[in-house]
C-alpha cells in the first residue's frame, strides 16, 4: 500500500455554509408550526383564559417569521446562482455535452455502490447541481403558495405597511390559485403535499451526503462545517 | 359596467381583497344625488303590483321603527354611510317597480326556500315579497304551455329591463339532456340562454347556480356549470352560499334600483359589500382560534364553552362571505352559531374541497388523476416510506458489496 496524500479543496464559503443552517433549522421549525396550522396537535389548557394563551396566533406568528427569513436567503441563492464569485451553480445546470455526461456519471457511481467512478469529484458535481435545483424550485413553491394563502388575511386589502404590500402579494402569487387547481383550498392542499416533497428530500440529501463521505473517503459531510473536503493528490493531477 | 368572466379575471383574486369602505365625501354626495335623482324617476315608473310594504309589515306586526332599524342595518351592509338609510329604504318601498324572471334549474329549490321562509318572514323576505315575480318556475300556478306563455310574455313586456334571477346549475352533459323543461322539452341550457338575451343583469342565486354546487360535484354526472359559464357578455352578480343569504338577495336588488348598476364585485363577480371578507375575520369564535381552543369532538368541554370549530373541520378561514355579520334568518343565528364548522358553501368546488367535518389536512383528497382516496399526510408518509425503504435498500447493498476508497497509509 503505498502512501497516499491529500489536498484539501475548498467547496463551500462562510455565506454558503451559513444560508445552509439558516435553511436547515428553518426548516424544521416551519415544519413544525405549519403541521400545528394545519392540524393543531397539541391542546392548550383549557383553565386559562383565551387572552393568556395565543397558541395559534404564536404558531402562525414564528411560520411567517421563518418564511420571510426563508425568502431573504432563497433571494441570495438566486442571486449566487448567476452572480457568485466562488461557483456559479448554474454552469452545472445548463444541458450541454459535458454536464449530462457528468450527471450519468455521478448516477452510475451511485447505482453501481461507487464499483464505478469516473468523473472529478474535486467540484460540485451536476446530479448534486440538478438535485439542489430541485430543492430551491420547492422552496419558491412554498414561498409564493405561502403568501398566498397569508394575503387573504389582509382584510380590506391593508396591512401595517400599506396597502400596496397585499397588492403587491396579490399580482405576485395569485397565479397559484390557478396552477394548484382553482380554488384557494387547492393552493393549501398543494402547500402541504410539498412539504412532503421537501422531506423525502432531505432524506436523500442527508443519506446520500453520508454515503460519500464513507464509500469516497474525500469527508464530504464536512464540508457543510469547514467548507473543505479533501482529494488524492494523484486524482487531481 | 360588464364583469367578465374570463379565466383571468377567475384566477387571480387581488380585486375581490381591497374593499374600500371610505371613498370620500365628494364620492358619497355625487352618488347620494345620483341616487336620489334615480330613485325619483323609478317612482314615476307603474308599479306592477299593488303590494304596499308598510302594509305588508303591518299585518306582520313589524312597525315603522323595527323597519328603519331595518334600513339602516342594510345601508351598512351595503357598505355606505349611515346618510344613505332613506334612500334604502325607500327603494324597498318602491321594489314593486323591480320586474323579475326567476328560472328554476338544477338544484333543490332551497334558495326560493331563503326567499320565501314562509313560516316566519323577516324584513328581508317580506321586501322580497313586494318585487313584481313575473314569472317562477316553483311558484307559479301555471304549467305546460300557459306557463311558457307567461314566460314569453314577460319577456317581450319588461324587455331590457327585468332581473333575471337564476337557481340551479345548468347541466352540459349528453348535450344538455339531463334537465329539460316545458312543453317543447327545451334543455336547462336553451331556456337559460333564451331567458338571459333581454334581462338587464343576472343574478345566479345559490351556489348551484354560481358553481355548480352539489350538482357539480366530483365526479359530476351531468356535467353541470354554473350561470356564468354558459352566459357570455352580460351582467351578472354571483350569490353564492347553499341557500344564498336573502339579505343578500336583498342588498343586490336594492343596489340596482337605487344607483342602476350593479355592485363591485370580486373575481368570482360576487358582490363585496357581502364577500368582501371571510367567515373568519368577523367570527364570535376567532378568540378561540388564535388562544389554540378548538373543539376536539362534538359535546366536548370544548364545545360547551364555544370554543373554534377547526378542528371540526370549520372552514370560515378560507370562506368569503357575511354570514358572521348578519347571520341568517334576520340575524338569529348561523351555523358556527349553532356549534357546527362551516362548509364553505360560498367557495367554488365547496363539496368536493371544503365539505369536510375535519381541518383538510386530514381530510381525504383524489390523488392527482383520480383513484384512491387518502390525506396529505397519508399521501407524505407514504412516499416518505417508499423514500426510505429506497435508501435502505441502497444503503444494505453498499454496506455489503459497494467499494470503499483506499484511504492509503499516511506517512
Amino acid at each position: 500500500m503505498k502512501n497516499q496524500s491529500y489536498k484539501q479543496v475548498k467547496r463551500m464559503t462562510p455565506a454558503m455554509r451559513i444560508i445552509h443552517w439558516v435553511n436547515a433549522l428553518c426548516m424544521i421549525g416551519a415544519v413544525a408550526t405549519g403541521l400545528y396550522i394545519g392540524h393543531p396537535y397539541y391542546a392548550t389548557f383549557i383553565a386559562d383564559g383565551a387572552v393568556d394563551k395565543y397558541v395559534m396566533a404564536w404558531n402562525r406568528y414564528g411560520h411567517f417569521i421563518i418564511a420571510i427569513i426563508f425568502d431573504v436567503t432563497s433571494i441570495l441563492i438566486a442571486y449566487l446562482y448567476f452572480f457568485s464569485r466562488f461557483e456559479k451553480p448554474y454552469k452545472k445546470l445548463i444541458p450541454n455535452a459535458q454536464n449530462l455526461r457528468e450527471f450519468g456519471a455521478v448516477v452510475v457511481n451511485l447505482i453501481t455502490l461507487n464499483r464505478v467512478k469516473k468523473f472529478d469529484s474535486a467540484h460540485v458535481d451536476s446530479f448534486n447541481s440538478v438535485y439542489f435545483t430541485l430543492f430551491h424550485l420547492l422552496l419558491v413553491w412554498m414561498l409564493f403558495t405561502g403568501l398566498q394563502l397569508y394575503v387573504h388575511s389582509f382584510t380590506a386589502g391593508t396591512s401595517s405597511i400599506g396597502g400596496w404590500w397585499p397588492a403587491f402579494l396579490h399580482i405576485a402569487t395569485d397565479w397559484t390559485i390557478w396552477a394548484s387547481g382553482g380554488t384557494i383550498m387547492d393552493v393549501r392542499l398543494s402547500h402541504h403535499a410539498s412539504m412532503w416533497w421537501i422531506l423525502a428530500w432531505i432524506l436523500f440529501h442527508v443519506y446520500y451526503q453520508v454515503w460519500r463521505t464513507i464509500f469516497w473517503k474525500e469527508g464530504d459531510i464536512g464540508i457543510v462545517i469547514s467548507g473543505t473536503k479533501f482529494v488524492k493528490e494523484d486524482a487531481l493531477s | 359596467m360588464t364583469p367578465t368572466t374570463d379565466e383571468a379575471t377567475k384566477r387571480f383574486t387581488w380585486k375581490s381583497a381591497s374593499v374600500d369602505t371610505n371613498r370620500g365625501d365628494a364620492y358619497y354626495e355625487a352618488l347620494y344625488a345620483s341616487c336620489e335623482a334615480r330613485l325619483q324617476a323609478v317612482r314615476t315608473q307603474k308599479a306592477v303590483n299593488r303590494l304596499d310594504l308598510m302594509e305588508v309589515l303591518d299585518d306582520h306586526g313589524i312597525d315603522r321603527r323595527d323597519f328603519m332599524k331595518w334600513a339602516s342595518a342594510t345601508t351598512a351592509a351595503l357598505m355606505l354611510p349611515s346618510m344613505f338609510t332613506p334612500l334604502v329604504a325607500e327603494a324597498a318601498m318602491l321594489m314593486n317597480r323591480a320586474p323579475v324572471i326567476w328560472l328554476e334549474l338544477q338544484d333543490c329549490a332551497g334558495n326560493s326556500e331563503a326567499l320565501l321562509r314562509s313560516d316566519g318572514p323577516k324584513i328581508d323576505e317580506l321586501v322580497l315579497d313586494l318585487i313584481s315575480l313575473e314569472f317562477h318556475e316553483t311558484l307559479q300556478a301555471a304549467s305546460g304551455h300557459q306557463a311558457e306563455k307567461q314566460l314569453e310574455e314577460a319577456i317581450e313586456h319588461f324587455k331590457g329591463r327585468y332581473l333575471l334571477f337564476v337557481e340551479g346549475s345548468i347541466p352540459m352533459g349528453m348535450g344538455g339532456q339531463y334537465g329539460t323543461i316545458g312543453a317543447s322539452g327545451e334543455t336547462f341550457h336553451d331556456h337559460l340562454v333564451r331567458v338571459a338575451k333581454d334581462a338587464a343583469a343576472i343574478v345566479a342565486v345559490g351556489s348551484c347556480a354560481t358553481f355548480g354546487g352539489v350538482a357539480a360535484a366530483s365526479p359530476n354526472p351531468t356535467g353541470a356549470v354554473g350561470v356564468m359559464e354558459v352566459v357570455k357578455g352580460k351582467p351578472i352578480i354571483n350569490i353564492p352560499a347553499c341557500p344564498a343569504n336573502p339579505a343578500n338577495m336583498v342588498g343586490v336588488v336594492l343596489h340596482y334600483l337605487m344607483t342602476g348598476q350593479v355592485p363591485e364585485l370580486d373575481n368570482l363577480l360576487r358582490p363585496k359589500f357581502a364577500f368582501g371578507y371571510r367567515i373568519h375575520d368577523n367570527c364570535e369564535r376567532r378568540a378561540h382560534f388564535d388562544a389554540g381552543e378548538f373543539v376536539e369532538e362534538w359535546g366536548d368541554t370544548g364545545a360547551q364553552n364555544n370554543f373554534c370549530l377547526y378542528k371540526m373541520g370549520c372552514k370560515g378561514p378560507m370562506t368569503y362571505n357575511n354570514c358572521s355579520i348578519v347571520r341568517y334568518n334576520e340575524a338569529v343565528n348561523w351555523p358556527i352559531g349553532v356549534g357546527r364548522g362551516c362548509i364553505g358553501c360560498s367557495e367554488p368546488d365547496f363539496w368536493d374541497k371544503y365539505a369536510f367535518e375535519r381541518p383538510v389536512a386530514d381530510a381525504n383528497i383524489k390523488a392527482p388523476g383520480g383513484g384512491v382516496e387518502k390525506s396529505v399526510d397519508e399521501f407524505g408518509l407514504g412516499m416518505l416510506t417508499a423514500a426510505g425503504i429506497g435508501i435502505a435498500v441502497h444503503a444494505a447493498a453498499s454496506a455489503l458489496a459497494g467499494k470503499k476508497e483506499e484511504a492509503g497509509a499516511n506517512v
